[in-house]
């Protein structure tokens, strides 16, 4: 930590105080006069205060911090990045196999063969098909897992399987759990945010940020797509810049005839004012893309109407992550990559949309040498069936059985493919990878052991991994 | 008298050394609470050492004795604890025990008396016994000096220490202090003008007698009250946190009993055992019966996961926390620590614990349990009944014919998509999807057929997208045909096609059946709302037997025990069954001796709290726990006098709150002098008034008072809290698609504004701004509430669309009041939020600001500069310091 953070991280941390804790010295003088009795040490019954200062970890990290780029709908594996030469084969046939539906309207038992070329790309040979040209460019800094499995098949539960460790509503999210392990290294900025789409929020809203039964200063913080950006944050539009300030030295005035000086927490509370002022600076200027150069903008996308929003995200999330925030998610919007029909035309457009700023984005970190120690993720909470749903206008029905995701940096072994499905790429059969394994091996990246972890609610100790039989997947791992 | 000859030593300062060490009062409880646990409890002797006499260190283990008389450089016990290799926990002893243990060593190891000979036989030792809370409470004499109790007792020790009370606050500070105490609202500018306006000598009793009279006392504090009983309207326990439909009742329950001042003996008995003052059955009850049961909704106000998670794990975690609430709120201790193990600290058995749970284990019986729902009591009449099962009767014939036209969208959906099939599967394929019990060939043709196989009742919906689309095809190739009307094979096909299309248009299910629901939806709808009671009750019959837990685990019971209260304050034995009722009255029982007068810890823990709340700190600064951890009293004769006081007094709170409010003590002004805080910088005695921020509710309150939008409508069910797009916690109906995509908002009718007491208090989804401001989390309860002050409440006040419109409603109010006078609108508005008027220097500097915002809001083309410019004063008026501090 810089001598500055240090000094703001101790400001913050007096800020934080109990108000009325500051002191003791009468308390003090009065139990000595119980004089013969010594004073217990006082175990720790209290509820520890809680605060967003850094953590030490369990042990030396790989990673500080991650931004998941959440792909919610379910990206199509076998379109994307798991070839399968056997549904060209079977195209047009009857699946042989056992299948579960989601819409049983529009079930069929037709094979389905991808209708885009793959290309192995990079050193290592990884497959893409042309949808995602740009994870091509990037392949030797991927680690590709094609085995991944939630084994629900509904978005609500599988979202919860990888965003909270379980497939139940309520628990706190990976977020959360990172930064209420960590704490953050920028104290004026939210420890955790959220860069929803324009146009909505995913399944389940709010429940994908939320903190469950973790203090609520675990929570993610929103950015939204519109004035104020953040909540509480900013203050809506007609008060912005010159009114804020005029308000802010008319209140220290009507502060100023503190009609008890020397009450601390007057004090504290009118320094807290200008704490809130700085956050905001702060808040304000990590989202202000201007001062980046052309060649960056070019590189996340931002010359070109179909990448703009999503690519201007990207670029506010290595901002964030270059100013110490800890956990950042980009979502696209509800059901984006759900293609349970026309998916010869929604496809592309989705893939378009993140692929060049997602490549720009893994490209820029490892430039500017952050990629490092930052995860950078792409997927989403489920894959899609090898048969076709809806006949007349063709798509792919859920499939949380076997499906893909890839990370990238924080330590993350590049290069490297994870696992397979079947020939059919429906459920994954080798190497298989649950939600919560992949939770365990990423909190290992942050230094956290996931049992270890433990935030004790209604007298038990309660984990992310929630007593699963969760395995750190070294083969992952650089 | 042994309370006094303790006061007197906590009184003389001697010097440590020169006191005789002794095993008893100074070494075993360092020794019990870090080492009992490996070396004596429990049957455990690690290294084959016992730690629980002399006698027994001095024998020693299996590296020898533990102490060598007079010697403790040689002594294992101390060698061990200064190396810090013992104990093995964290905690390790401080610098203060380690050199008690080497002193006492070093004076030759001396015990007050001779020891027993078994270890397990010492119990309750005299030294643990002789701790000031467990003492009778006393009646001491009030000193001279003062006219005011309260103050005579202050007075004495601030005189001791050469400091004296400060001034009188001015009457404008005192009616704003007075009214956020008792009533959690700012005073009105009208009802400060006619306080300080009035002359009369007893102007300010009047002003006490106004506010304790008013409704909203009871909702200021009985609020106190369900902090510290753990009140919410969830279940919590785990992420499901299911509502609590009716514990409502139990919160308008409290408030009514403050507000009709019901003596606090009685208000207690009837918490812990109301349910035993109503005979069963539980049917047709009177409003007084419907109270007393509501009562012990008390009891029931623990986390309960039971309705989701009914397992041993969860019922016996209710007992818990039930017994953590009782135990902190009525009896200041910590009983819960003695759960798995003698308590470290206090005097408290692993047996009290479970002679305690054996008071509640025939109500709550973890053996025999009831889930949350089962233990309801319904007020639902026998007329009541009859209409609902009328209006049930003509919904299930509804439901029937709901059922049939689902028959026949499923016949119809199977003939659509049986065309599609080869010809000669057809049959065979129809015939193995109404198979009941299908064969392996019928199984395996279906597989074929998914389309076919996956046609159900839950999927109807699904296909009416098919349907229309079929029928927009078929009206196109209707086009065709429709000017060939004279053709006779087009008018075949025409017939033919409409056919068809009439054909699918029977076949759109969802709005059809969506009616139907709705239909049988809306005839239920009509039935009498079954209200219920959240209460304890008890069940005649054999009572279950009370184990004491090996280590807490519910799994391990041992010795039964006897229901007792706790054993250091020679609590009398609780009858196992009281004949006279038909329920066991262990409760009832228990409620006697905490309210008979003799209870050392009831009195002296409510007074205390009655205390905190009005000074900002209570005589015992930890409310909740009286115990060795515990803070000791600042003023034990004075919290002494008040508790024998109010339970003389028929155990009154309102005369209470007069009694205290009327000290000179409580009207000094808060200001800080610096002799004081040289002396007393934490102000333990009083010689000035405490400044206090408001709790957040007050906060809240306060906000909408301001404004003028608040409703001060009492009781009822709670405010709904919803989550809003980001995730914030704030009022309103949650109206979320399948997908928890938001729809419209849900009008509440003014509920919103009302006060934040019948806001839900879901465990799970604190409202936000509340919990900004430390509302506490009820896991279980809640003894006393931090108050912190952080950045984040600073962005609260500067941005947050609560505060914002509450700031615009006040500006439009000022307005509306004294139009186009700016100078009266900042003015009342001033009045309004502190309590008094502006200075000339404070009103010119305020219309600067206002024109100076209302310049810039023109600039900005805003439409209405002027209230925007005056609801960004208000805004800085909530911001002040000066509002949320009570001086």
């Amino acid at each position: 930590m810089s001598n500055n953070a240090q000094l703001l991280s101790s400001r913050r941390h007096f800020l934080a105080q109990n108000a009325m804790g500051i002191g003791g010295v009468a308390l003090a003088w009065l139990l000595q006069r119980e004089g013969l009795l010594a004073k217990p040490v006082k175990p720790n019954l209290e509820a520890a205060a809680h605060t967003l200062l850094p953590k030490q970890p369990h042990h030396a990290p790989r990673a500080k911090a991650m931004i998941s780029c959440f792909m919610q709908g379910g990206p199509s594996q076998m379109d994307i990045c798991d070839p399968k030469p056997q549904l060209d084969e079977w195209a047009g046939r009857d699946f042989p196999e056992k299948i579960k539906y989601d819409n049983a309207a529009q079930a069929s038992s037709k094979v389905l063969a991808s209708k885009w070329k793959f290309k192995k790309h990079g050193q290592c040979g990884m497959d893409f098909s042309e949808l995602v040209p740009g994870f091509g460019e990037v392949a030797d800094e991927l680690c590709l897992i094609r085995s991944m499995h939630t084994g629900v098949n509904n978005h609500g539960q599988s979202i919860h399987a990888m965003n909270s460790g379980r497939t139940v509503k309520g628990r706190p999210a990976l977020g959360s759990w990172l930064t209420y392990g960590l704490g953050t290294e920028n104290q004026n900025l939210p420890a955790y945010m959220v860069l929803r789409d324009p146009a909505n929020i995913p399944v389940e809203g709010v429940l994908n940020w939320s903190p469950g039964f973790l203090p609520s200063l675990y929570q993610g913080t929103v950015v939204r797509a519109r004035e104020p950006r953040v909540l509480n944050l900013n203050p809506p539009a007609e008060l912005q810049g010159k009114p804020q300030e005029n308000f802010l030295e008319f209140l220290s005035q009507l502060n100023s005839g503190n009609p008890s000086p020397g009450e601390l927490d007057l004090e504290a509370r009118i320094a807290s004012f200008e704490l809130a002022a700085r956050m905001q600076t702060a808040a304000t200027d990590v989202m202000d893309i201007s001062g980046e150069s052309d060649a960056t903008k070019k590189m996340y996308g931002i010359d070109d109407p179909a990448t703009k929003d999503f690519g201007t995200r990207c670029l506010i999330a290595r901002r964030l992550v270059e100013r110490g925030v800890r956990f950042i998610q980009v979502f696209t919007k509800n059901q984006y990559w759900d293609h349970h029909g026309n998916i010869t035309n929604a496809l592309p457009a989705s893939c378009k949309k993140i692929d060049r700023p997602i490549a720009g984005l893994i490209k820029d970190l490892k430039g500017r040498g952050l990629l490092d120690s930052t995860v950078v993720h792409w997927g989403g909470e489920m894959g899609r069936l090898p048969v076709v749903q809806n006949e007349k206008s063709p798509g792919r029905d859920h499939n949380t059985y076997g499906f893909s995701m890839w990370l990238a940096g924080g330590g993350f072994k590049g290069g490297h493919i994870h696992g397979a499905t079947d020939e059919w790429g429906h459920r994954a059969v080798s190497d298989i990878v649950n939600h919560y394994d992949y939770h365990a091996t990423l909190l290992r990246q942050f230094g956290i052991d996931h049992e270890q972890l433990t935030y004790k609610r209604a007298g038990q100790e309660q984990t992310l991994t929630d007593g699963q039989k969760a395995r750190v997947v070294k083969e992952l791992l650089a | 008298m042994r309370f006094i000859t303790f006061l007197l030593l906590l009184l003389a300062a001697a010097p440590l050394q020169a006191a005789p060490v002794l095993f008893e009062k100074d070494i075993r409880p360092i020794l019990k609470a870090h080492c009992f646990h490996c070396h004596g409890e429990d049957g455990r002797e690690r290294g084959d050492l016992d730690v629980r006499l002399r006698r027994l260190l001095l024998e020693g283990g299996e590296h020898g004795p533990a102490i060598v008389e007079g010697k403790p450089e040689e002594s294992r016990l101390f060698q061990m604890v200064q190396s810090g290799k013992m104990p093995k926990e964290q905690a390790k002893l401080s610098a203060e025990e380690i050199a008690l243990i080497r002193e006492w060593i070093a004076q030759g190891a001396k015990t007050a008396r001779p020891e027993p000979v078994d270890p397990d036989a010492v119990g309750i030792t005299a030294e643990e016994r002789s701790f000031w809370a467990f003492q009778p409470i006393q009646n001491p004499k009030v000193p001279e000096g003062a006219t005011h109790p309260v103050d005579a007792f202050l007075l004495r020790r601030l005189h001791a220490e050469g400091l004296k009370f400060s001034a009188a606050a001015d009457k404008a500070t005192l009616i704003r202090r007075a009214t956020f105490d008792l009533t959690g609202l700012p005073p009105t500018p009208e009802e400060v003008k006619n306080f300080i306006g009035d002359q009369s000598p007893d102007a300010y009793a009047k002003l006490i007698d106004r506010l304790l009279a008013s409704p909203q006392y009871g909702v200021r504090w009985g609020r106190h009250w369900l902090d510290v009983a753990g009140y919410a309207d969830s279940e919590g326990y785990n992420e499901k946190d299911t509502e609590r439909a009716w514990a409502w009742r139990y919160r308008d329950y409290v408030v009514n009993a403050f507000n009709k001042d019901l003596p606090w003996d009685q208000f207690i008995r009837e918490q812990l055992a109301g349910d035993e003052m109503v005979k069963p059955p539980h049917t047709e009850l009177q409003p007084d019966q419907i109270d007393k049961l509501t009562a012990t909704g008390y009891l029931r106000m623990a986390p309960d996961g039971t309705g989701t998670a009914n397992n041993n794990d969860a019922r016996n975690q209710v007992m818990a926390e039930t017994l953590k609430i009782v135990s902190s709120s009525l009896m200041g201790m910590t009983v819960g620590c003695a759960q798995c193990h003698d308590h470290r600290y206090d005097p408290i058995p692993q047996k009290d614990y479970y002679q305690i749970r054996a008071i509640f284990e025939p109500g709550l019986n973890p053996k025999s349990w009831r889930v949350p729902n089962s233990r309801r009591i319904t007020l639902y009449t026998d007329a009541d009944r009859n209409k609902a099962a009328e209006i049930e009767a003509e919904a299930k014939k509804a439901d029937a014919e709901r059922q049939k036209k689902i028959e026949f969208f499923i016949e119809r959906t199977l003939t659509w998509k049986l065309e599609a099939v080869p010809e000669k599967d057809r049959a065979e394929l129809r015939e193995a999807y109404r198979s009941k019990k299908r064969t392996d060939p019928q199984n395996a043709i279906l597989k074929k057929y998914p389309s076919v196989r996956q046609i159900s009742a839950g999927s109807l919906y699904l296909y009416d997208r098919e349907y229309n689309g079929e029928i927009s095809k078929l009206n196109t190739e209707r086009k065709k045909f429709a000017d060939k009307k004279d053709d006779e094979k087009a008018t075949a096909e025409l017939k033919r096609i409409d056919e068809r299309i009439q054909f699918f248009k029977d076949a759109l299910s969802k709005k059809v059946l969506d009616a139907m629901a709705k239909k049988a939806s809306d005839i239920r709808a009509t039935k009498p709302e079954e209200p219920f009671i959240r209460a304890l009750t008890e069940p005649a019959g054999t009572p279950p037997t009370t184990h004491v837990f090996f280590r807490g685990n519910h799994d391990q019971p041992k010795d039964a025990v006897k229901p007792a209260g706790l054993t250091v304050v020679s609590a009398p034995v609780i009858a196992e069954n009281d004949p006279a009722l038909p329920s066991t009255g262990r409760r009832t029982a228990f409620a006697r001796h905490l309210t008979s007068g003799q209870h050392p810890l009831t009195a002296r823990v409510l007074v205390n709290r009655f205390w905190l709340h009005h000074f900002g700190r209570g005589l015992v600064d930890t409310p909740g726990d009286f115990g060795r951890l515990g803070e000791l009293p600042s003023h034990p004769e004075l919290l002494d006098w008040l508790a024998a006081d109010f339970m003389k007094n028929g155990w009154r709170l309102k005369r209470l709150h007069k009694l205290i409010m009327t000290s000179q003590a409580y009207q000094q002004v808060s200001r800080r002098n610096a002799k004081q805080d040289a002396l007393d910088p934490d102000n333990r005695l009083l010689g000035r008034m405490n400044v206090r921020r408001m709790e957040a509710e007050t906060i809240r309150d306060a906000m909408l008072a301001l404004s003028g939008q608040i409703s001060l409508r009492l009781g009822g069910k709670p405010v709904p809290v919803m989550e809003d797009e980001v995730g914030q916690f704030v009022i309103g109906k949650e109206n979320l698609d399948g997908e928890r995509k938001p729809g419209k908002e849900v009008d509440l009718a003014g509920a919103q504004h009302r006060r934040s007491l019948y806001v839900q208090v879901r465990r799970s989804r604190k409202l936000s701004f509340l919990e900004a401001f430390d509302a506490p989390a009820m896991e279980p309860n809640c003894a006393k509430r931090p108050v912190s002050t952080v950045a984040p409440q600073a962005l609260i006040f500067m941005n947050n669309a609560f505060v914002i419109s509450q700031s615009r409603a006040m500006a439009e109010r000022l307005q509306a009041a004294a139009k186009d006078d700016l100078d009266a609108q900042l003015n009342t508005g001033w009045h309004h939020a502190f309590g008094r008027a502006a200075s000339p220097e404070q009103l010119s500097k305020s219309r600067e600001f206002v024109h100076r915002q209302t310049a810039l809001f023109k600039e900005r083309k805003d439409k209405t500069p002027e209230l925007t410019a005056l609801a960004n004063y208000c805004q800085a008026l909530m911001s002040a310091n000066k509002f949320v501090y009570v001086e």
